[in-house]
C-alpha cells in the first residue's frame, strides 16, 4: 500500500471525496478513478461502464470496478452526458491500475454544468482530505 | 474492542508495502503489489502464504485418541486412504469440532505425533475455545489438552516449485521428502521433541512439515519457532526469487482455496448442522451411509433431515456478487429466493473453454490461451440441486448466471507424488 506521499496526484485534474478524477478540455471532461483509489482496490479485473449517449448526474452511479476484493461503484464527478467510453478496458483492465490518469481513463462527458466542475478539489485540498 | 494482534512477519509486511487487514483478530497482508499475480504464482511457480494467525493445540496421554474420537468428526481409527486406515504416526488427517447440536465449532487438522500426542491446527483465534471445547469432554479421560496460540509459528509454501525450492534449505532433503505423501508430516518444532530430529534446516533448526495446504496445490504447511520464522521466510524468498515464488497476501489465498473446493470455516462451514456439503470427507462415513463412530454431534447429524445444502457453483465470466449485503441472496429459474450467498471470489487462473473449465496450469491448453477468471464459491440452498443446475446470484448491484458444480479449477496438483514434483538433488 502507497504512503500517502507516494501516490501519483497530478495537478492538472480536479477529484471528488469518492477518489475520482475529473480533467477538462473545452466543454469535455474526462473522468477515472484517482491512484489512491486504484492503490487501496487492488488488481483491478474488470471495468463495468455506460453506454455512450447516456447522462448522468452529480454523484449518480455509472459503473464499477472489480477487483479481486470486491466490486466498487463509480460516482460521477459531475453531470453530463456521455460522449466516450474506454473501451480497451473491457481487455486490459490493469491499465486503471497501472496509469489510472492515463490508460485507465473511463469516460468522457460533454459538461451539463461548468460550476460543477469548478466546485470539485484541487490537488492540495484532496490531499488534505485523504490526510484526514 | 483490541487491538489485532501481530504475527511475527508483521513487520516484514509492513515494510513491504502490504495492503493490511484485520482477519481473525490478526493484522495480516492482504496482497504485496499484486493479488492476481500472487494467485497465478501459486499455480505456476510457488507462493509462500504467513499463517502464523492459526491456532494450534496439543493432545496427549493415554486417552488422546479417546478424547479426540469422541471430539473430532473423522474417525482416526478409519480416515487413511481409500481403504480407511487408521491414523498412524506422521499421518494427518481434516474433520471439524461441533457441538452437540451438530453446528461447526471449528474445522481441523489432527497431526499424529505418536500414538499418545497429537498436534491440532485450527483457525485464527479458536486455539482457546476449541481447547475449552476438548477439556469439556474430558469426563475422567486421562487426557492433557494444552493451547499453543501464539507458541508456535507457521508459514505456508504451496505450488509446484515447492519442493524445489524448500530442498535447497533442508539439512538432507532426500531423506526428507522419501515417503512424504499427500496428508503426511515429518519433524517437530520443538526441539526437545525426538521427531524434531527428522526435519530440519541447513542452519540446523527443526521444523513439522506436512504435505498438506489450503491452496489446492502442492506444497507444504511449515511449523517453526516464532523466533526463527523471518529468518527461514527471508531464505525462502531468497532461493525461490529464480522460481517464480512471490509472497502471498490472503486475498490469493481465498481466491486459490476457492477455486479448490476448500471450505473458510466460519463462512462456508458455520452454526448449522455439518452435513449435505462438498465436504464429506471430513465424516466418518460408512459404506450403508451412516457412521463408523458416535461423537459429539453425531445423533444431530444423523437426525438432520432438513439441513440446509452447501453446493459448490461456478460462474460464466469472472463477475463476481457481494456475499454480505441484505440484498444478497440465490435465486432459481422462476426467481424464488432458495438460499444464501457464502463464498464468491474470482479464481483467476481458470477460464471456459469449449465447455470445460481449463487452468493456465492445466497441461493441454487451447492456442493463446489467457484465461481472466472465473467467480466461483459456495451456496447455501434449501434444496439439493444437480450438478449442472443454473442458479442466479444477486446482490445491490447485479445478477450473475452460475452453475452448480462438484469441481472448479481443473489440474490441481496438491495429490500429485512427491516424485514428480521434486527434480532431485
Amino acid at each position: 500500500m502507497k504512503e500517502i506521499n507516494e501516490l501519483n496526484l497530478p495537478e492538472d485534474v480536479k477529484y471528488t471525496d469518492d477518489h475520482e478524477w475529473a480533467k477538462l478540455d473545452g466543454d469535455v471532461a474526462t473522468i477515472g478513478i484517482s491512484d489512491y483509489a486504484q492503490d487501496q482496490l487492488g488488481d483491478i479485473v474488470f471495468v463495468e461502464l455506460p453506454e455512450t449517449g447516456s447522462t448522468f448526474d452529480k454523484g449518480e452511479e455509472f459503473g464499477s470496478v472489480e477487483s479481486v476484493k470486491a466490486v466498487s461503484e463509480l460516482y460521477m464527478p459531475l453531470g453530463g452526458e456521455i460522449v466516450e467510453i474506454n473501451a480497451e478496458l473491457e481487455d486490459a483492465p490493469e491499465q486503471v491500475n497501472s496509469a489510472p490518469y492515463g490508460g485507465g481513463w473511463m469516460v468522457k462527458i460533454k459538461i451539463a454544468d461548468m460550476a460543477e466542475f469548478e466546485a470539485l478539489m484541487d490537488k492540495s485540498a484532496y490531499l488534505a482530505s485523504l490526510e484526514g | 474492542m483490541t487491538a489485532p494482534k501481530k504475527t511475527p512477519l508483521h513487520g516484514w509486511h509492513v515494510a513491504r508495502g502490504a495492503n493490511m487487514a484485520d482477519f481473525g483478530g490478526y493484522e495480516m497482508p492482504l496482497w504485496y503489489s499484486s493479488v492476481k499475480n500472487e494467485h497465478l504464482a501459486v499455480l505456476t511457480g510457488a507462493g509462500i502464504f504467513d499463517t502464523s494467525h492459526m491456532a494450534a493445540v496439543t493432545v496427549s496421554g493415554p486417552d488422546a485418541v479417546a478424547l479426540l474420537q469422541h471430539c473430532f468428526t473423522n474417525d482416526l481409527a478409519a480416515c487413511i486412504g481409500p481403504r480407511k486406515m487408521p491414523l498412524a504416526d506422521g499421518r494427518c488427517v481434516y474433520g471439524a469440532f461441533l457441538n452437540a447440536a451438530g453446528h461447526v465449532i471449528d474445522d481441523a487438522i489432527v497431526f499424529q505425533v505418536s500414538a499418545d500426542d497429537f498436534f491440532i491446527v485450527v483457525n485464527a483465534g479458536m486455539g482457546a475455545q476449541i481447547a475449552e471445547h476438548l477439556e469439556g469432554h474430558l469426563a475422567g479421560r486421562n487426557a492433557a489438552v494444552a493451547d499453543l496460540t501464539d507458541r508456535v509459528a507457521k508459514m505456508d509454501i504451496q505450488g509446484p516449485q515447492a519442493a524445489n525450492i524448500l530442498a535447497q534449505l533442508l539439512a538432507s532433503p532426500e531423506t526428507v521428502f522419501d515417503r512424504l505423501p499427500y496428508f503426511s508430516f515429518k519433524g517437530h518444532f520443538d526441539p526437545s521433541v525426538a521427531q524434531a530430529k527428522a526435519v530440519t534446516l541447513t542452519n540446523g533448526t527443526p521444523l513439522l512439515l506436512s504435505r498438506t495446504g489450503y491452496t489446492g496445490e502442492f506444497g507444504f504447511e511449515i511449523f517453526i519457532g516464532t523466533g526463527q520464522i523471518e529468518t527461514l521466510w527471508k531464505m525462502v524468498l531468497e532461493v525461490g526469487g529464480a522460481a517464480g515464488l512471490l509472497p502471498c497476501g490472503l486475498a490469493a489465498r481465498d481466491s486459490l482455496r476457492a477455486g479448490a473446493v476448500l471450505p473458510l470455516s466460519h463462512q462456508d462451514i458455520g452454526p448449522w448442522p455439518f452435513v449435505n456439503h462438498p465436504w464429506p470427507f471430513a465424516l466418518p462415513y460408512d459404506d450403508d451411509g451412516g457412521f463408523s463412530k458416535r461423537f459429539v454431534g453425531s445423533e444431530a447429524l444423523l437426525n438432520a433431515t432438513d439441513a440446509p445444502h452447501t453446493l459448490a457453483f461456478v460462474g460464466k465470466d469472472l463477475r463476481k456478487v457481494a456475499s454480505g449485503d441484505d440484498a444478497s441472496g440465490v435465486y432459481d429459474g422462476q426467481g424464488n429466493r432458495i438460499g444464501a450467498i457464502l463464498t464468491c471470489a474470482t479464481d483467476m487462473g481458470i477460464g471456459w473453454s469449449g465447455g470445460e473449465i481449463v487452468s493456465i496450469a492445466s497441461p493441454h491448453q487451447p492456442a493463446d490461451f489467457k484465461p481472466r477468471g472465473l467467480s466461483c464459491g459456495f451456496v447455501q440452498v434449501n434444496q439439493p440441486l444437480p450438478v449442472g443446475e443454473t442458479i442466479e446470484l444477486r446482490d445491490a448491484r447485479r445478477k450473475i448466471q452460475v452453475t452448480i458444480t462438484t469441481d472448479i479449477r481443473p489440474d490441481r496438483t496438491a495429490r500429485k507424488p512427491m516424485g514428480q514434483m521434486w527434480t532431485g538433488a
